[in-house]
């Protein structure tokens, strides 16, 4: 026991000098805390290290000692998991909903439009079957009805959504495709990974803006050369996006002109 | 009775699975799926089924390649030990072979309720793959699995060549599933594209090779290898501990000890190897498509990451934690000794390979010409330094290295599971910010992995000087075996989830939306419940499975035939 109170004692005080440091350097608040746990966790291992050897148990007592650990085990981790930050799903989720929108308004139209046709099918039977029996009364002729089929669909309302402010449908586009992972923009978002955007209005039209997004391969900006070579920019966005929507982030794009952000020189590789 | 149990439990499965409603997606023509799976949903029932079955073909896969080698082993060294113990892994893996089919079964079933449109449109995709070459392989294997087990005793002395032949063979078969079921897993991350053409477009002229060899093809099936020789083994190192624990005399202590340090000493063999894998398939993953990249390591799973580096380097503790252990009851342990480039070394590598992969980021080969002279120079001019350290104190320093390669691979850029919308009191200021950056995580696992290197070269001198007191090792090793195979499994259940996740919104990715409301990126805090409960299923299960197999042989060898039990001491 006095041996686990010395190392915990030592890991106490090499925590606490590595908290004082980080926090002398401003170090977030979380960061000293893994500093101070992983120092805590180095001092029980030492510990154990230095520890008396276990008595070998056997029959009973070891099922419980064996079932104690288990239980451990299992709080450990599922404690350790929730005590990291969360992602909030509900973020996501808002997102995914938008991006999936016109995909799941056309499968439910699709599955409501077959559903309308069946009904409207099983109607005109009944229909057929009412003038069959006028007829059998009234000696009138019956008249069989061709049922429609599923494929006989109304014409699909509207055209996506891609209406109203081409600038609010361009800017939601750069959030929802999620440029701003390597792309700064406003001073925002941007790893370093694709050039910063405030002044490409200046530098590309809103074609030129499109096609780069159609096409990454299309230009390169100048110092991305490894960058460009590798293809870190995906050619997935004109897949992703259609035509409108991607209009609308070009011109959303080409609406950034400030001059006194360096943004890199596109130069034509197609 | 062992069929017959399977059988039962499959029906009962089925029985279960008409409740849940599955005739009523037969009845559905269009759209999504009219099941909903009480309680997880539908996305988490397809999760838990689908991880249990890759747990149990994961160990089925990988035992056979631990089974052979302890074979192998036991024939070179003419040690009946490693014969028992490859005989017994086989017994376990036989039973947990029709687990496997029936979780295999199973998770199509709930594949098909859940999703049977999609599932409908994969398995089209694939048929030659799931109608032809897989269960082909798969009846093989089966053959060649029993075929294996009950020539053990047939094919002995002079004919053991033929046995461990066919051992070799059924391997060959097992190697040949993964690789070919990875197509289609892996097709479901990175399917097959050309520049220019869309993915729709590119699949419909796209060959079955093309889709099976898609970018993440490979790199998942050596990752996967490696892994199931490391699961294998962990797994096998639990199940000594159980029957250490069990174990009536100092015959079988003196055995289950041994069996326990074999399993792990193969399981560190494939771990070595494991995050050189791993980083080589999330390298062709952000290769195909650059926003996995964020979405891993800054965004929503950027704290999955995390918990994996907790994970493993708890992992890589215990393993050296289990050696010093075995080290403590050789005797003449303590006068081993080694170079003092060694520790020199292990002081001296986390920060100059943090300085070379800044300077030579992988794969420039100036890095390996740093690197490799200076982690060789213990070994290749340690005899020309007359001054040695005690194996103790090295093997303590390696802790204290070891800590800090951990604290460096635990170390994010912030600590928010959204790298965009962090706030800078979250963030790691500049100055500091190089300890979050990828060649610093590539330098910690570089140094981890070099320190249990330099242990098992310790312990190999140990053991050549001095006297191993087989069954004499501390207790504790026994808990630590359970701790390995359950940090193991669990690293697999989160890494699988990963790789699951990594499809964002898509069935196949870029190809097939999820269109259902849960296709989002789960919390680790419920991604963790989920994985921890599959975790204690199925080591429940092998656990049984152990006991109901290992037991009755356990009996026999107590019985007085004449045949020595070996109880080797050095």
């Amino acid at each position: 026991m006095w041996n686990l109170f010395k190392k915990l004692a030592v890991g106490f005080v090499i925590g606490g000098g590595l908290v004082a440091i980080a926090n002398s350097q401003e170090v977030p608040f979380s960061f000293q805390l893994l500093f101070f746990i992983v120092s805590l966790i180095g001092a029980m291992m030492f510990a154990l290290l230095d520890a008396q050897t276990l008595n070998t148990m056997s029959g009973g007592k070891s099922f419980l000692v064996v079932t104690v650990f288990w239980v451990f085990l299992i709080t450990v981790c599922v404690a350790g998991a929730s005590f990291l930050p969360q992602f909030e799903p509900d973020d996501e989720k808002a997102k995914i909903g938008k991006l999936l929108e016109k995909e799941r308004k056309q499968s439910a139209q699709g599955k409501t439009e077959e559903l309308i046709a069946r009904a409207k099918a099983l109607d005109q039977q009944v229909k057929a079957l009412e003038d069959r029996l006028k007829g059998i009364g009234g000696g009138q002729a019956v008249a069989t009805t061709q049922a429609p089929t599923a494929g006989e669909k109304p014409a699909a309302a509207g055209g996506g959504g891609a209406s109203g402010d081409i600038m609010k449908v361009g800017e939601e586009q750069w959030q929802l495709q999620e440029c701003y992972n390597c792309h700064k923009l406003r001073g925002e978002g941007g790893k370093k990974r694709g050039p910063e955007l405030d002044n490409i209005g200046t530098l590309l039209t809103v074609e030129e803006i499109q096609q780069k997004i159609a096409d990454p391969k299309s230009m390169m900006a100048e110092g991305y050369d490894k960058e460009f070579q590798k293809g870190i920019m995906p050619d997935k966005f004109k897949d992703l996006m259609d035509p409108k929507e991607l209009l609308a982030l070009a011109t959303w794009l080409g609406s950034f002109k400030n001059t006194a952000v360096n943004t890199p020189k596109p130069i034509k590789k197609k | 009775m062992k069929t017959h149990s399977s059988s039962l439990l499959t029906l009962t499965l089925l029985a279960l699975l008409s409740i849940l409603g599955v005739p009523d997606v037969f009845a559905q023509e269009a759209g999504t799926s009219v099941v909903d799976f009480p309680y997880t949903g539908n996305r988490t029932a397809v999760w838990i089924v689908a991880q249990l079955h890759i747990l149990f073909a994961a160990f089925i896969l990988g035992a056979p390649i631990f089974v052979v080698i302890s074979e192998w082993l036991g024939y070179r060294k003419q040690d009946p030990r490693y014969d028992r113990l490859a005989k017994e892994v086989t017994k376990v893996t036989v039973i947990l072979f029709s687990m496997t089919a029936v979780t295999g079964g199973l998770f199509i079933f709930v594949l098909l309720a859940a999703y049977p449109q999609f599932t409908t449109s994969f398995i089209n995709q694939f048929y030659v793959v799931f109608a032809i070459l897989y269960p082909a392989l798969f009846i093989t294997e089966t053959i060649l699995m029993y075929a294996y087990l009950y020539t053990w005793d047939i094919w002995k002395g002079e004919k053991k060549g033929r046995h461990i032949a066919l051992g070799v063979l059924l391997n060959l078969v097992c190697l040949l599933i993964l690789f070919v079921i990875n197509g289609p897993t892996s097709f479901m991350n990175t399917p097959p594209k050309a520049e220019g053409i869309s993915p729709q477009d590119f699949l419909a002229t796209a060959t079955l090779w093309d889709k099976i060899a898609n970018q993440s093809w490979f790199p998942l099936s050596l990752h996967r290898i490696d892994g199931n020789v490391a699961f294998g083994g962990f797994i096998a190192g639990m199940i000594a501990a159980y029957l250490y624990m069990a174990a009536k005399t100092k015959e079988e202590r003196a055995y289950y000890d041994w069996m326990g340090f074999v399993a792990i000493w193969i399981a560190v063999g494939g771990s070595l190897l494991q995050p050189f894998t791993g980083l080589l398939l999330a390298y062709e993953m952000c290769d195909y498509d650059f926003s996995f990249c964020p979405y891993m390591m800054a965004d929503q799973l950027s704290m999955f990451f995390e918990m994996q580096g907790i994970m493993i380097g708890l992992l890589f503790l215990g393993i050296n934690y289990y050696s010093w252990l075995s080290v403590k009851r050789i005797e003449g342990a303590d006068n081993v000794r080694i170079t003092v480039l060694a520790p020199i070394v292990l002081i001296v590598l986390l920060p100059v390979t943090m300085w070379v992969m800044n300077s030579w980021w992988i794969p420039d080969p100036m890095s390996l010409a740093f690197l490799l002279p200076l982690t060789l120079s213990p070994f290749l001019l340690g005899r020309f330094v007359p001054v040695t350290v005690s194996a103790r104190t090295v093997i303590k320093i390696g802790f204290i290295i070891m800590l800090i390669s951990d604290a460096v691979w635990l170390t994010p850029a912030g600590f928010v599971a959204t790298g965009t919308d962090m706030p800078d009191e979250m963030k790691l200021p500049e100055g500091w910010d190089y300890l979050s950056s990828m060649p610093a995580k590539l330098s910690a696992i570089f140094t981890l992995v070099f320190v249990t290197i330099v242990n098992f070269v310790l312990y190999n001198r140990a053991i050549k000087q001095g006297t191993i007191l087989w069954g004499k090792i501390d207790f504790a090793a026994q808990f630590v075996l359970i701790f390995l195979a359950f940090t193991s499994t669990w690293i697999m259940g989160l890494m699988g989830a990963v790789r699951s996740l990594l499809k964002k919104y898509f069935h196949t990715y870029s190809l097939v939306s999820d269109l259902s409301a849960e296709s989002f990126t789960p919390t680790l805090s419920y991604s963790a419940g989920w994985i921890t409960a599959i975790t204690v299923f199925f080591l429940a299960v092998v656990t049984v499975a152990a006991l109901i197999a290992i037991r009755p042989s356990v009996a026999k060898v107590k019985e007085p035939e004449g045949s020595p039990i070996p109880v080797p001491v050095k």
